[in-house]
């Protein structure tokens, strides 16, 4: 398949799920772009936000038509999300992190077998 | 308090995602489960919260030339529209069925997490 073409897949796929989950864009991605379109690690992440950045806003004025956001309550999570950002992007570079990256993903599968069978 | 607790997730999920780990993901489950907020509204939350947690790291990662740009468009085109019938589904089904394709998800990224790790030193290969 063409080069473009292939990223048009995984963007098409990446904004499925974006869309649906209001998050995971970047799981799909990031894998997609490494393995099927060839692009190196370090440019995989950076280039899965910029992808995914426009389609959040694309999710988020849905979501948003449709009376599902409470900004105010959520404005803390912005403002935390932005600073927690900045730091998160500094130190990108730097994650190290087996045993924290066990301890995500025990904390996911936990919550996702209590969201999926224990409503 | 309530205030400064909501500060201190978004900035831990924050910091995650900046990492690359999947905060926003975090934050879903933490919406949801501690705060009892609404699946839909938990993602919805996310969906905004990714904007302003991306927006410095995507600055810095475009001055780093780290971005391809040019392909990158052609996902954007087509991610657009897949992005507006994804969330057009997710408003239209009933939100008990949403947090079980939630946890569904979650599940999946959890097992990949714990025993699919992939090798840091991985490369890129093109095919």
């Amino acid at each position: 398949m063409k080069r473009y073409a292939k990223f048009a897949v995984c963007g098409a796929c990446a904004g499925l799920a974006n869309g649906f989950f209001g998050a995971g864009g970047g799981l799909f991605l990031i894998p997609l772009f490494i393995r099927w379109c060839g692009l190196t690690e370090e440019k995989a992440f950076p280039t899965s936000v910029f992808v995914i950045f426009p389609l959040c806003v694309v999710s988020a004025a849905i979501y948003f038509a449709n009376g599902a956001i409470d900004f105010v309550f959520a404005l803390p999570y912005f403002i935390g999300g932005f600073s927690g950002g900045i730091v998160g992007g500094k130190y990108f570079k730097k994650i190290p992190a087996g045993a924290l990256r066990r301890v995500f993903g025990a904390l996911i599968l936990y919550g996702g077998i209590k969201a999926a069978f224990f409503l | 308090m309530t205030f400064l607790l909501a500060l201190s997730a978004g900035f831990i999920a924050g910091a995650i995602s900046g990492m690359g780990v999947g905060g926003g993901t975090l934050l879903v489950i933490y919406l949801t489960f501690i705060c009892g907020v609404s699946q839909i509204e938990s993602q919805g939350i996310n969906l905004i919260y990714f904007l302003f947690c991306a927006a410095p790291a995507l600055v810095f990662h475009i001055k780093n030339s780290l971005v391809e740009i040019k392909p990158a468009l052609f996902s954007i085109a087509s991610g657009v529209v897949a992005a507006a019938a994804g969330s057009f589904l997710a408003s239209y089904i009933a939100v008990s069925t949403l947090r079980r394709f939630f946890g569904a998800l979650l599940i999946y990224i959890g097992i990949k997490e714990l025993f699919f790790r992939e090798k840091p030193a991985e490369k890129g290969r093109a095919d």
